[in-house]
């Protein structure tokens, strides 16, 4: 039983390899967090898992179901099903973006709404339902008819984890969260996060937050040149970086951060 | 009327012959008004056709598919690379002689088909650069939501894209209202047209003052409208 797992993803840009023969397995409920130096591939690691980047090689299982196999060379999708299941399989995966990317002709309510109703074929009353409890749970009760334009950069971000959540994923996505946050705005964004791992999503977490890692993470990977280098639980993660280039990546970050 | 002319008699010397020049001029109003009809009739039905084409193009345009958007870009090319007046020519003058079936014997259709083929290029690429100006992000998260790329274009890209068309496209209308003077050329009576036979029977130049006071008040009309449409799509931005 896993709810995530990669097998040898490669992933390559023309010449370029960013993935190399990436190997990871998240159980239910864990979280993971995914640090390492710009350019090492975090992004197109997460990209590759819900479709928005197609891998060159290996396999990818989502909640135990293949749904990539791809060998060397031939680059063919080996699994063969009908599209619907396959976006039914994706569906399981919610994505969090580092700049929201929330839809701004659309108020706070109807950018969590319009894919339940479009997607999900929920019914208006239902999909307005579970919107306003999504709004409450990130705290943006007050925000429901605001457009995205009117909201600061951490409530614009809390609004794109509730559109996300809207679509019931097993598994939640963030790939840097508070990058493009201004500081004081981090905190709010990461609370909702931290709450979302304590009532037992699924999550992997691209960030550079290394607090929220230590704190709120169950397992921490290190990723450098699409290679994973090393991974371990936060305290030993840490205290007890046995690669170099972690220990140098550890130095650097930590001292930024004081 | 009356008044104006009993007031004549006590005005300086040269009020004479302004007044008698007014008078002729709003003569000429019912002939002008009447030709307005056609320049009006030819831009609006130009415009409108123009868009239908247009949105295919734009679309063609932004296809992955070679077969589709390089015939739509070489369209594109062709119309905004020669004189809209020498493509007016070739399809009432040459086209007939190249495929007698084509000859159009309404002026006033051949100028509309010239003038929708011509503009639905511009209006292609005004589109195509509106529905590209959407943010990438926006899709991937569309994506990430599970909606097909029809979805994302029917309820992220079009409902965002239009509003930044209409602005240009409105643009391209009144600009549109103008060129239509060309037409006069193959003697299809319009604004432009009739001013000229008034300009030469009745010899009096006089007659391109109201010809071009119409053609600012249906502009200035049109401009309104449209700042007045431009204002109401831009709640959210
Ligand atoms: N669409 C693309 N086309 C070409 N190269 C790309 C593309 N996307 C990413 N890359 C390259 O792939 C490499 C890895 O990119 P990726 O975004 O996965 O890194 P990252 O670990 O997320 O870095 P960062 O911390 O800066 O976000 C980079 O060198 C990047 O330039
Ligand atoms: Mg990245």
């Amino acid at each position: 039983m896993s709810m995530i797992r990669t097998e040898n993803l490669c992933k390559s840009f023309h010449s370029l390899e960013v993935l190399k023969d990436v190997s990871l397995t998240v159980e239910p409920g864990e979280v993971v967090c995914i640090v390492g130096p710009s350019g090492a591939g975090k992004s197109t690691y997460l990209r590759s898992l819900n479709g928005l980047e197609t891998i060159n090689s290996g396999k990818i299982w989502i909640d135990d179901v293949l749904i990539e196999d791809r060998d060397k060379g031939s680059h063919v999708n080996k699994v063969k099903m009908p599209k619907q299941q396959r976006l039914a399989i994706l569906l399981e995966l919610g994505m969090v973006f580092q700049r929201f990317n929330l839809f701004p002709h659309l108020t706070a309510l109807q950018n969590i709404m319009i894919a339940q109703t479009k997607v999900r074929k929920r019914g208006e009353a239902e999909a307005r339902e579970k919107a306003e409890s999504l709004l409450r749970r990130v705290g943006l009760s007050d925000k429901i008819n605001e457009y995205p334009s009117k909201l600061s950069g951490g409530q614009q971000q809390r609004l794109a984890i509730a559109r996300a959540l809207a679509m019931d994923p097993k598994v939640m996505l963030f790939d840097e969260p508070t990058s493009a946050l201004d500081p004081e705005l981090v905190g709010e964004v990461l609370n909702v996060m931290k709450k979302l791992a304590e009532d037992g999503m699924t999550m992997i977490v691209v960030t550079h937050e290394m607090a929220f890692a230590a704190d709120a993470a169950d397992r921490v990977v290190f990723m450098a040149d699409g290679v994973i280098v090393e991974q371990s639980p936060p305290s030993e993660f840490f205290t007890n970086p046995k690669n170099d280039r972690l220990r140098d990546f550890l130095r650097r970050t930590l001292r930024k951060e004081e | 009327m009356e008044a104006l002319l009993s007031l004549a008699g006590r005005l300086p010397e040269w009020a004479g012959p302004l007044l008698e020049n007014l008078k002729r001029m709003i003569g000429w109003m019912p002939s002008l008004l009447k030709a307005t009809q056609t320049t009006l009739l030819l831009s609006v039905l130009s415009v409108l056709t123009a868009l239908v084409l247009a949105v295919f193009l734009a679309l063609g345009k932004i296809s992955k598919r070679k077969i589709i958007s390089k015939p739509c870009a070489a369209y594109v090319f062709f119309f905004r690379g020669t004189p809209l007046l020498m493509q007016l020519f070739f399809i009432y003058y040459t086209l007939p002689m190249l495929i007698p079936a084509l000859n159009i014997k309404s002026r006033f259709v051949a100028a509309w088909i010239a003038f929708a083929l011509n503009v639905a290029a511009y209006l292609a690429e005004i589109i195509r650069a509106a529905i590209q100006s959407i943010d990438k992000g926006q899709l991937e998260a569309a994506k990430a939501l599970g909606m097909t790329q029809w979805q994302t274009m029917r309820l992220i890209v079009i409902p965002q894209a239009y509003r930044r068309m209409i602005p240009p496209i409105c643009n391209e209308f009144v600009m549109v209202l103008k060129d239509t003077s060309l037409v006069s050329i193959i003697a299809l009576t319009d604004l432009t047209y009739q001013t000229k036979m008034i300009a030469s029977n009745k010899a009096s130049a006089m007659v391109y003052i109201p010809a071009m006071f119409i053609y600012l008040v249906i502009t200035a009309v049109f401009t309104f409208i449209f700042n007045k449409l431009e204002k109401k799509l831009s709640v959210y931005e």
